[in-house]
Parts: C-alpha cells; structure tokens; sequence
C-alpha cells in the first residue's frame, strides 16, 4: 500500500506534541498500533468489529478505547468508501490506492472525498482516526471544545505548566535559622519572640521574611525616658525595636517611647487650659436629631475618650476669606504665614535626569487620555503656577521642629491666646 | 476574566435617591488636596491649595462645625492624624510637614524636605508613634518629632507620588510607575521594588484593610486600578480593572474618553474600597468578589480626595479641581465642595463569592 507522507514530514515546523498528542484527547486513551488496526480493518474489519458490537468475544479488540472503534467506523462509511464498489478503507491513501488499481481510474480525475469539510475533500492528508489531524486544526477544534464545555481559555489546548522547581540541596545555616524562626513566629511565639502585633497583622516578620535578629530583641521598650534630643541618629541602627539590625547595645533606650508621655506634648488638655464650655462641644455621639443617618458613638472602638478642641474664640474659627487673594491668610488668628512667594515667576518644570523621560505608547483604539502628561503628576505642575509657588528660599532652611523661629511662633501664640482669656 | 460591573445595576440607585449627601459649609476656598478622618473621633481634617488645614466636627446627624484652622505657608498636599487623636499633621508645598495640636490650638513645624511634601502618614508601630514624610525630592523620611533630625532617611528611586500604611505594610508610589514596598519591622530598606502593574503615571496607592493576605490597590492616570499582592504566592489574584472612563458621544459605547483615579480609600471595616475619579464619579467596589457595589451619581467636578471614617460609617469627598486640564481647567466658578455620605451596610459590605 502506498504511503502518503505522514503529518509530521509535512508540517516540519510544528512540534511533534501537537501533530501528534499523545494524552489529551479521548479518542487516544487507549489505542492499538495504527499497524495492526489497519490490518484488521482492510482484511475483515467489518466482520471482527461486528463481533465485538455483539457479542462477548474476548479478544484484543476489546482492549480497543470504543470511542476509537466508532470514530474509524465513521470514518470509513462516510469518507472513505469506495463509491464503485461496498470496499470500504482506512484512509484516503487508501482509497486512492484502492480506485486507482481497482477500477483503474487515472490519478487527476479521483473523485472527491464525501462529506468532508470544505477544503479537506482532497487525498494530501492523510488522517488516521485522530493522527494525522493537521496542526492548525486540532488546536481550532480544542478551542472550540473548550468554549463549548466553558472552560478556562488554554486548560486543554496549552501544555500543563512545569511543576515549579525544587532546589534539593542542604540548606544553609542562614535559611534553617530564618525558616525556623519563621515557623515559630507562625506557631504564636515562643519565649523569645515578641507578641506578635494584634489582629490581621499576620504578615509581622514571618511572611515578609524580616531578619531573624529581629525577633532577639527585647519585646517591650526599656523603662526610663530619654531627655529630649538624646537619641543621636547614629545610635538608630542598634536600637532595634523599630529598626532592626542587631542586639540593642546595653542601656540603649529605644528610640520610641510611647507618644502621650513625649516631654513637650502633654496628652490631654495641658493645665491652665480651659475645657471647652459646654454649650461649645457637645460630647461626640450624643446625638442632637432623633435618627441620624451616621452611626452613633457607641460603636466606638476601644479609644479613651477622644481629645476635644480647644475652645475656639468664635462661632466659626475660619476667618473670612476674601475672594481672589492667594490663599494666605489675613487674619492674625492663624499662626502668621511666611511672606508669599510670589515675587518671581516660578521656574518651569524639569526633569532632573532628561534620559529617564517616559512616553506613554500609543492607545490601540481611539482614546483621549485626559492627563497625559507622562512625567509629571498635575499636582506639581500646579504647585509650579505663579499663584502657588513657594520660592525654596524664603522658607527658613533651619532645623524644623524645636527651632528658635517656630518656638518664637508659639510663645507668641500663648500669649496672644492668655490675652483672650484675661 | 469577569470584571466589575455585573451587579451595578442590581445596586441602590434607589437609596442615593431617598437621602442626598450632606455638603459641608465653610468649605475651603481653594481647591481640596487631602482628607482625613481622626482615629479618635469623627473629626474630619482638610487640606487645601489656600495653604491652610480645617478641622471640622462631623455630628451624628451628618451637621458639621467647624473647629480649628491653621496655615502652611504653602499649598497643603496631605494631611493625617496620630494614633490618639490629638494631633493633626500635615505636609505642604513649601516643604515642610506642620503638626497641630487640636488641645491647645497650637502647630509647630515637625518636619522639612528640600521640596514639597507630597504626602505625611502615621505610623503606629507597637513601640509608638512614628510619622512618615514622602516628598518630591525623592525621599521618604521618618520622624519621632522630638528631635529636629530624621530618624532616618530612605532614598526613593524617583519623586514621591503616593504612599500608604497598613503596619506592618508601607506602600510608596513614585514618578516613573515605580513602587516601593515596605516592611516597617526593617523601614530602612524596600522589602521589593516592582514597576506598576498599570502602564501609565501612578496616580494613588492604597493598602488593604482587613484582608488575610497584605497588599495594595494602585491607581493611574489611565482610568484603570489594579490590585497587587505583596506577597509572590498570592500573585495570581492579581488582576486590574478599568473605571472612570466615558463615552466619546453618548450611547457610542466606545469608553474613549479616560480620565485619572485620583483618590482609593479602603473601608476599614470590610475592606472593601472606593475610587474617585477626575470624570466626577465614585465607585465603591469588592475586589474579592470582583464587583461594583455603588456607583454616586457624578458630582459636577473631579473627585479630588475620598476618606472613610473610622468605622466606616461616613465617607468625605471633596469636588474640586484636580489640575487635569493645567491652569486653563481652574475657572472662577469651579465647584468646591466637601461632601458627606452615610455609608449604608449593603453599599459597603462584602458580597458573597460566586
């Protein structure tokens, strides 16, 4: 019998994976060699496959996946019967082999393949059950399968993904530590660590994969209050609560205490200080509507009470804005602004390194992005407009903070404010 | 992929009927750049380019008063409170972060950059307090407020855009679609540097409240809002979504006109989420169930910052130019509101996944 070229010389190209699957499909999950079934198929095919439809014979046959037996049997009462005479065959080869010495038809003038698809009527392919199948067309059919059965786009059609790779090597010192220390952090702690930061803080360390030092430091801050402007930033690295790095060097106070007992910012009203009348502040959830659309105060979370305003001097504590004028105030009740910068046009935007310019790639369909500056955000492109540019120079470029300028500011404030209530 | 939008229908445009949301008065002259509710209480505080902080009082009945102002002496960018609820920072464009002091009415400067100060955060670490300054001239600094000094600097790949925190989980968006992300148990360093998962500028990062597994949703000037996991093994629930965005003529269905995501705040109950965008329109979405759960009926101008309260129970928004159209956008008659909406169980709360 002669031979088409099979599927795989005609399609170099294509790997042979997809020629010719070997899983992944249920007309192959079982199947006997395309020899043999040929052999039983052109000889008395018809008469042993009746038997295995019928009847209990044991035979090898069996063993065939039936789904196979169907698709050949279909295949040869539609497509590949001989339309001169009952022979049926097993492929198109064989047909044209079969009607060229048989009834001695000359090669051009074969007739066409019955009921084929359009386009697939000829003898060049040579299909086999399902081998044989071109490429092109076996992934159009599992496309199709997979919208038909509404599966995920490629979970038939694409390879299975590698199983990702597992180094098997010794582990070092460093990670045994860290996996160790990162399984007891996820176990709840044991003596040495820390209890871990309160709810939904389980990414605390062991996920992030922080150092293990990290968890080698004392739980809680050292007793003892540091004297303001104590803590030299070079001392940062080994103070570790916060920023870990090492054991905390003996005595070291962590550089955080707890904020309400921060010398310079008492925690409630200081002394001195009126409370707020009680007219001025009703306390917060108490509600003066009878059914308010924002919940009330009583599903306050565990707070102490919250801090209260100092009382204002007047029913509002915005001082009347006039129109037009650029944002500064002019009223002494607000801590006096700077002198306004606005002497200078300010300096146009550049970019500080011009290599690292972006673009953005053009839209595939028509789109207007309605801000398309690529390398400046609108806000700095409004910080730099006449009316909102603060010149870098006219701010006092002196420490922040505890600076004599913003200490003068408040001393002047309290005595502004001490005149108010005298 | 299914992607939002499903159940906006199925949603209550029928409640935003029944009760309109609250504006406050006494509003900010100028544009508003920033909200912040307090920890402590429903004391709302107001950033604005006219260079000053409000801070308003929020009753149960949605009436606000206002309580206290102070100034900057430039435009403020962004604005914060401490963990107790007593003090009010803010950071401004004339490069400096201010703390205000709501007990004694006073404010001192806490913090100074070499340009201005995009964005202030407090950080609550279980040794205290810290605050946290992002700036454009590349820096993230943190401060303890007692010294003049930083307690440290972190120098950032470019100009900082956005940054947030959810401890132990610090977010910091730049210019050039970088993100930084780190761990507050080591703040010295990235814990990873990832380019965004949206191609165009970052507009707004935001981190998750309430999830199991840490990350963040990130916003762009693109009209599109992606949701990034930190960690590798999560990454593929790792999926973007666009929003804010507008037909060229109505009824075109084209979705042409694309405008920014200015503002995503997470509710801090059911970590569910909202997004303001530069078209006027907020949605509130799910992004476990990957639904919308409310649409607002678009206000007259660009959403320009969004905030939940501590409970989630108010939702502040401002209307107010974004600066999206440069300097010819900024029109006398520009709306300038801040507005109040009480937040209804149903618009917030997770759905159920399908």
């Amino acid at each position: 019998m002669a031979q088409l070229p099979d599927a795989a010389e005609k399609f170099p190209l294509l790997p042979a994976t997809i020629i010719q699957p070997a899983t992944s499909t249920k007309w192959q999950r079982k199947r006997i060699s395309r020899s043999s079934a040929r052999g039983a198929g052109t000889v008395r095919g018809s008469l042993k496959m009746r038997k295995v439809f019928s009847s209990t014979l044991v035979t090898k046959m069996q063993l065939i996946d039936m789904d196979f037996l169907v698709l050949m049997q279909h295949q040869k009462a539609k497509h590949f019967k001989c339309n001169m005479c009952p022979r049926r065959l097993n492929t198109a080869g064989g047909l044209a082999v079969h009607i060229q010495q048989v009834h001695k038809l000359e090669p051009e003038n074969l007739p066409r393949i019955e009921n084929a698809i359009s386009g697939r009527d000829g003898y060049e392919v040579e299909i086999f059950g399902m081998e044989g199948i071109p490429a092109p067309d076996v992934a159009d059919y599992k496309r199709r399968k997979e919208i038909e059965l509404g599966l995920a786009a490629g979970s038939i059609s694409q390879p299975q993904p590698k199983r990702p790779k597992i180094e098997k090597r010794p582990l070092s010192e460093d990670e045994l530590k860290a996996q160790l220390e990162a399984h007891k952090a996820l176990m709840g702690g044991s003596s040495d660590i820390p209890p871990a930061p309160p709810a939904a803080d389980n990414s605390a360390g062991a996920v992030y994969g922080a150092p293990p030092q990290a968890y080698a430091t004392p739980p809680t801050p050292a007793p003892g209050m540091p004297p303001p402007g104590m803590t030299p930033p070079g001392m940062i690295p080994g103070a570790p609560p916060f920023f870990p790095g090492g054991p905390p060097p003996a005595g070291a106070l962590p550089p955080f205490p707890p904020f309400p007992g921060m010398p310079g910012f008492p925690p409630g009203p200081p002394p001195g200080f009126p409370f707020p009348p009680p007219g001025l502040m009703p306390p917060p959830g108490m509600s003066p509507l009878g059914a308010p659309p924002f919940a009330p105060g009583n599903i306050r979370p565990p707070f102490p009470p919250p801090p209260s305003f100092v009382p204002a001097g007047s029913a509002s504590p915005f001082p009347p804005f006039t129109p037009g004028q650029s944002g500064v105030p002019s009223t002494p009740s607000v801590i006096a602004a700077g002198p306004p910068a606005t002497s200078a046009e300010p300096p146009p935007l550049a970019l500080p390194n011009r290599n690292l310019e972006q673009k953005y790639a053009p839209f595939k369909k028509a789109t207007e992005l309605k801000y398309s500056d690529p390398n400046f955000s609108p806000e700095e492109r409004r910080a730099r407009t006449k009316k909102y540019y603060f010149a870098k120079d006219s701010t006092n470029m002196s420490s922040p903070g505890i600076d004599s300028s913003a200490a003068e500011e408040t001393r002047g404030k309290k005595r502004a404010r001490a005149e108010d209530f005298l | 992929m299914s992607f939002f939008g499903t159940g906006a229908t199925t949603t209550t445009a029928a409640a935003a009927t029944v009760e309109k949301d609250i504006e406050v008065p006494d509003a900010p002259t100028d544009s508003i750049s920033s909200l912040s509710f307090s920890p402590a209480a429903d004391y709302l505080a107001v950033g604005s380019w006219d260079n000053n902080v409000r801070l308003y009082e929020v009753g149960a009945g949605g009436q606000t008063q206002g309580k206290a102002m102070y100034s900057h002496q430039g435009p403020v960018l962004s604005v914060c409170w401490n963990k107790e609820g007593n003090k009010v920072i803010s950071g401004g464009a004339d490069n400096a972060a201010r703390m205000f002091d709501i007990t004694n009415g006073q404010s001192q400067q806490v913090a100074q950059h070499d340009a201005p100060v995009k964005v202030v955060k407090w950080i609550e670490t279980p040794q205290g307090g810290i605050l946290a300054t992002g700036s454009w001239d590349k820096t993230v600094k943190y401060w303890d407020m007692r010294t003049p000094a930083p307690v440290a600097t972190v120098q950032l790949p470019e100009r900082c855009y956005s940054m947030d925190v959810q401890y132990p989980l610090m977010v910091v968006a730049t210019a050039e679609r970088h993100i930084q992300i780190f761990n507050l148990t080591n703040p010295n360093a990235a814990y990873k540097t990832i380019a965004s998962p949206l191609k165009w500028q970052t507009r707004v990062v935001s981190c998750f409240t309430n999830s199991t597994n840490s990350g963040f949703a990130v916003g762009s000037v693109e009209g599109r809002v992606a949701i990034q996991y930190v960690e590798e093994k999560d990454s593929q629930n790792n999926f973007s979504f666009k929003c804010h965005r507008k037909d060229q003529t109505p009824n075109s269905k084209d979705q042409a006109l694309v405008y920014a995501v200015n503002d995503i705040s997470f509710h801090p109950v059911h970590g569910t989420f909202s997004t303001g965008g530069s078209d006027g329109t907020i949605h509130f979405w799910d992004k476990d169930a990957r639904t919308r759960l409310k649409t607002f009926e678009a206000a007259p101008g660009p959403i320009s910052a969004t905030t939940f309260n501590r409970n989630g129970t108010i939702f502040a928004y401002a209307v107010s130019y974004d600066w999206s159209k440069g300097h010819s956008g900024m029109t006398p008659g520009h709306p300038n509101k801040l507005m109040l909406h009480a937040c209804k169980d149903d618009e917030v709360k997770r759905r159920p996944k399908k």
